[in-house]
């Protein structure tokens, strides 16, 4: 068994709006191996976006890291800091919400990358794809080869107007080199896209969706980074192409190594790609374990819910079955102390009332749920009458 | 690319031709004797005569119409009974201090608009945006003759820094005594009349063949206040949009894409967003060229400053009305040409529009 | 009309901004200076004369003063010009109250600014709209005339107009001062009739380019088709539909196209062409030449126009953000 990369604990993320503090990510703990595709499921709203965000620390103003650590390995990155951050280094682990912005903002690249859901906005439409996967090569090679070699690795490269105004006058003193841009079309083409010098001088919107997922992964992978976060990486895309990406995605986890982060709401997606899982509700992960702790020994009514209502390739014609109700709102003030789940659980007795700890669950070590079922069996006696959260009955959405 | 000129130029020409028209059909329908307006103020019977013979006015008006269309698209913008001269050669020899003006206006107003804005709408709801709200909200409410008065008041006047303030205007009321000064503090910018002492291509061969930067500083300093008057809607316009634009663009989700792969945050900012912003902003920069055009007959009249504008203020006070036609008739062609080259910039800016 | 969605939006953004509040207030307090200026007004806007009778001067406002010099037998002697307790905002180089003047210039401003706009719209809204929903050649030439019109600026293309059909007030009759509220003031107040007319003509084109707009897009609504295949005829689906549900964007434009005529007003009375010399713009051309001894004359009514603008343009800016649904919705989904 592989050691940890990265260890998230009591990871919380609010947005603080007109409306009230909205708890998008709530005290979530889980790690990630090296090498390991880790998945994150859940509804839409269930933070799930939020988390991967946090950890590229793009949440964006009103939204907060409210608490919590994210501890990631990387011995050379903790020697650098070790003297300057004493509190943020232990052993090999940094933990990176103890570290300025700007060093935050260094691992960005060559430690973690990310690829979003929707490739057409995720690129500037008046920018070739080429030129825009080069700037993300050309951040990384300056920032490597820093003179200041000891804060090479932990400062941003610096870029300023006047630097901006030259390169508008002078092609040689532009941002981005002519190295980066071959380079970025060995990118191009190890992502698959065909006649890639040509493709390089084209705009986003000459792309297809796929062919631009493939771009998006290019960018990406610039910075060789340790970690891949993945955010719905195929929803956008036709079920052809969704194949074709998540082939892309998993060669380069066998190649490299790379250990990748996968967030979908798609379980197909998940059974196919993942090592381990975490199921997100309401901000909280509500089960984690092996993909078969979760597929074949979930405890979690929740879990549970979401496998039933993958429509099966042998029940054709058969119904879905979806979870009644819809994921809880996040306000602070509107949320109850008890199990976020009991009003739409079909299974919530009266201790879920008070909140469930994350219980040991039957199947691997990792196997771990915040459910009561995991310590005893449903007690029908116990059973929260229907009416008792008189709560909606709409039918669950999954978009 | 090409393609789009021509049906671009078409349109152009077509909206020129409109203009023409509507020149034509003011003068023809306008209430009292044509000849009468063509002669201009104060012209005595005989003259306005011989005017009606010269311009052709007893003729049907369909052959004046023509006549008139032939003539101008000859270059040939008529006849200024008033002046006795021909109007083509009033035109030219007023543009390049309306030009001027208006260039200088427009640069004035993009240095200080476009950081502005971007301060504005990167640093939302702090101090600086407050500060850049209010100041767009002056800028464009307020009007730029009594913006221009202010300036000179407060510069020329009560700090007495050396300026060449206003002279008294053609039109202005008589038989008082005219107090403000001509020329403040050193006396050395007494001008009876006209306040551009040096034109811009003058001070630059002055700078190139003479090595003498003085020129060039004499039409820095004669040009500033006028520039700023004139500039100030436009800067407050501008500031406006670049931060709507800026706030609308950094909300967008390849932004956070590129904060994802490390940009540093100026890159960014420059490169990508504010680029964005722009594209935009120059069509309504083109469509804005009227305005600054009107502002321009005002800022002039305050400064009293030789261009298009207080000819044609001249001309409206002398009632010469081919001069009147024929700076309008310039002021929209330039309006026609000007979008025409705005609209080219943003085809070949925007590469959606340029590929498709 | 104007629907209850529309209502709460409008109450939501007054709540919720300062500057929709600081314009309605100001919006206020011009029109209640401009409906009672005769009320208001210490002296007749139009008598002159009104001068510091030791020096012939004009008075300084309230709390100021200011040397001048006057003939004494053929001898210059300094003497010291002190305010005039009647004359709050002192008077202007012919004497006359500048206090009083600027009431009766909110006058002028907002009943021209009003008129024009309305005009404008009662000429543009039913080319727009016709244009708009029947398509085709009307619709064509509609276009071209309004590029044409664009081509030429507001400003310049009303100084063409009146270097044409010359200047003229209108005077209409004062009903304050008629119904014996105010004594002493003008029993008609000046106009400047050329330059309402002039200022839709120049306005309208943006009032049918909107209607057009959004003539063409209810068109193909359903509600309308479901109208035609009633049998509905054409103008009552336009006066009844179209019209109704195109309001809200034309209000809008209405709202800022006041702030344009009212600084057109101003500009061409500060040139000179507006027929009337009861205008803010023409007061300032007034206090221009005697800038440096005397610059109430000119600061106040600019303050005045200053003012209106603004007020206006914030209730444009209120109106637009409340009533139109697409801007900023910046907020993203987590």
């Amino acid at each position: 068994m592989s050691e940890p990369i990265l260890k998230i604990s009591d990871l919380s993320t609010s947005f603080f709006t007109n409306e009230g503090q909205i708890n998008a990510v709530d005290s979530i703990s889980l790690s990630i191996d090296q090498g390991e595709v880790f998945g994150i499921v859940g509804e839409s709203g269930s933070g799930k976006s939020v988390t991967a965000l946090s950890l590229m620390d793009l949440v964006e103003s009103p939204g907060e890291i409210t608490s919590g650590s994210i501890s990631y390995r990387n011995a050379e990155l903790a020697d650098t800091l070790r003297e300057e951050y004493p509190d943020a280094v232990d052993g090999a682990f940094v933990d990176i919400l103890s570290v300025p912005e700007s060093v935050r903002r260094s691992l960005r690249g060559p430690s973690f990358s990310m690829i979003f859901q929707d490739p057409e906005s995720s690129f500037n439409p008046s920018v070739t794809v080429g030129e825009q996967v080069a700037e993300a090569v050309e951040v990384q090679r300056r920032a490597r080869s820093n003179p200041r070699s000891t804060h090479a690795k932990t400062r941003g490269v610096e870029y300023s107007l006047s630097g901006y105004l030259t390169s508008a006058v002078l092609p040689s003193k532009r941002f981005v080199t002519t190295e980066s841009k071959e380079r970025a079309i060995e990118l191009l083409e190890m992502v698959g896209i065909p006649d890639p010098i040509k493709r390089a001088n084209e705009y986003p919107h000459q792309y297809s969706g796929g062919m631009l997922q493939r771009a998006m992964i290019a960018q990406a992978l610039a910075g060789e980074p340790d970690i891949l976060i993945a955010d719905e990486p195929t929803t956008a895309l036709d079920v052809t192409i969704q194949a074709q990406v998540l082939d892309i995605l998993s060669e380069l986890q066998e190649d490299v190594g790379m250990t990748i982060l996968l967030i979908t709401h798609n379980l197909g997606v998940v059974a196919r790609m993942c090592d381990r899982v975490g199921v997100m509700y309401a901000g909280e992960i509500v089960e984690q374990g092996t993909l078969e702790d979760i597929f074949e020994h979930n405890i979690h009514p929740y879990t549970a819910g979401l496998m039933g209502s993958i429509p099966a390739l042998d029940n054709v014609g058969g119904r879905l079955h979806p979870i009644e109700g819809n994921v809880p709102s996040l306000l602070d003030s509107e949320m109850r102390d008890g199990c976020y789940f009991a009003d739409r659980c079909p299974k919530a007795m009266e201790e879920c009332l008070t909140k469930p700890q994350a219980f040991d669950g039957p199947g691997s070590e990792d196997h771990a749920a915040m459910c009561y079922l995991a310590t005893h069996e449903y007690e029908e006696e116990q059973a929260l009458p229907d009416t008792y959260f008189d709560s909606s009955t709409e039918v669950m959405t999954d978009d | 690319m090409l393609k789009f000129l021509f049906r671009r130029l078409l349109q152009g020409i077509l909206v020129i031709w409109g203009a023409i028209t509507i020149l034509f059909v003011l003068r023809a329908f306008s209430p009292g004797d044509p000849a009468v307006l063509m002669a201009g103020e104060g012209a005595d019977d005989a003259y306005i005569e011989q005017v009606r013979q010269a311009e052709g006015l007893d003729e049907p008006l369909l052959s004046q119409y023509f006549e008139y269309l032939l003539n101008i698209m000859v270059g040939d913008f008529g006849f200024s009974w008033e002046a006795r001269r021909e109007v083509e050669a009033i035109v030219i020899g007023r543009v390049p201090a309306t030009v001027e003006l208006a260039v200088a206006a427009t640069v004035v107003a993009l240095v200080i608009a476009i950081p502005l804005g971007v301060i504005s709408g990167t640093r939302r709801n702090e101090p600086a945006d407050y500060g850049a709200t209010l100041f767009s909200l002056l800028g464009i409410s307020t009007p730029n003759f009594w913006l221009g008065l202010m300036l000179i008041l407060v510069f020329g006047v009560w700090y007495g820094i050396p300026y060449p303030s206003i002279g008294t205007s053609s039109f202005s009321l008589g038989g008082f005594a005219v107090e403000y000064p001509n020329s403040v503090g050193l006396g050395l910018f007494d001008f009876p009349t006209g306040r551009r002492e040096i034109g811009f291509a003058a001070a630059v061969s002055a700078l190139v063949f003479e090595q003498s930067v003085s020129e060039l500083g004499t039409w820095v300093r004669y040009i500033t206040l006028p520039a700023l008057t004139l500039g100030t809607y436009f800067t407050a316009l501008i500031t406006r949009l670049t931060r709507s634009g800026m706030i609308d663009e950094l909300g967008k989700p390849y932004v956070t894409s590129m904060e994802a792969k490390g940009l540093p945050r100026a890159l960014i900012l420059y490169k990508h967003t504010l680029r964005n912003t722009m594209i935009p902003i120059i069509t309504v920069i083109g469509l804005q060229i009227g305005t600054l055009a009107g502002g321009a007959v005002i800022t002039e009249t305050v400064f009293n400053w030789p261009g298009l504008g207080l000819r044609l203020i001249d001309a409206l006070n002398a009632r010469d009305w081919p001069v009147i036609q024929g700076i309008v008739l310039f002021i929209a062609i330039a309006f026609v040409v000007i979008n025409i080259i705005v609209d080219a910039l943003y085809n070949y800016l925007d590469p959606q529009v340029r590929e498709s | 009309m104007i629907s209850d969605r529309v209502k709460s939006n409008l109450k939501q953004s007054l709540s919720e901004s300062i500057l929709p509040k600081i314009g309605l207030v100001l919006f206020i307090v011009i029109i209640f200076m401009a409906l009672f200026a005769p009320v208001l007004a210490t002296h007749d806007p139009t008598s002159t004369g009104y001068f510091d009778p030791e020096s012939g001067s004009a008075y300084p406002p309230l709390g100021h003063s200011y040397d001048t010099e006057i003939a004494v037998d053929g001898e210059f002697t300094a003497v010291t010009v002190e305010a005039n307790s009647t004359h709050l905002l002192g008077t202007n180089t012919v004497g006359q109250d500048v206090y009083s003047r600027l009431l009766y210039g909110a006058r002028v401003s907002v009943i021209v600014g009003i008129s024009a706009t309305l005009l404008a719209m009662l000429i543009g809204v039913p080319i727009g709209l016709l244009a708009g929903y029947y398509g085709g050649r009307v619709d064509d030439g509609l276009m071209r005339v309004a590029d044409t019109m664009l081509a030429f600026p507001a400003l310049v293309l009303a100084l063409a107009l009146i270097g044409v059909f010359g200047e003229r007030p209108i005077e209409i009759p004062d009903p304050i001062v008629m119904a014996g509220f105010a004594d002493g003031m003008p029993e008609t107040i000046p106009i400047p009739g050329t330059v309402t007319i002039v200022g839709a003509l120049v306005i309208w084109v943006w009032f049918a380019r909107v209607a057009r707009g959004e003539a063409m897009s209810l068109r193909n609504a359903e509600y309308v088709k479901a109208a035609k295949s009633f049998g509905t005829s054409n103008t009552r689906i336009l006066l009844k539909h179209v019209l109704p549900n195109s309001m809200t964007p034309i209000i809008v434009l209405a709202t800022i196209q006041v702030a344009v005529i009212i600084l057109l007003e101003a500009s061409l009375a500060y040139l000179g062409f507006s027929g009337t010399t009861l205008s803010w713009g023409y007061e300032i051309e007034r206090g221009q030449d005697y800038l440096r001894r005397r610059p109430w004359v000119s600061i106040f009514p600019g303050i005045g126009i200053m003012l209106a603008v603004i007020s206006v343009n914030l209730l444009g800016d209120w109106f637009r953000d409340a009533l139109d649904p697409n801007i900023d919705q910046s907020k993203r989904g987590a």
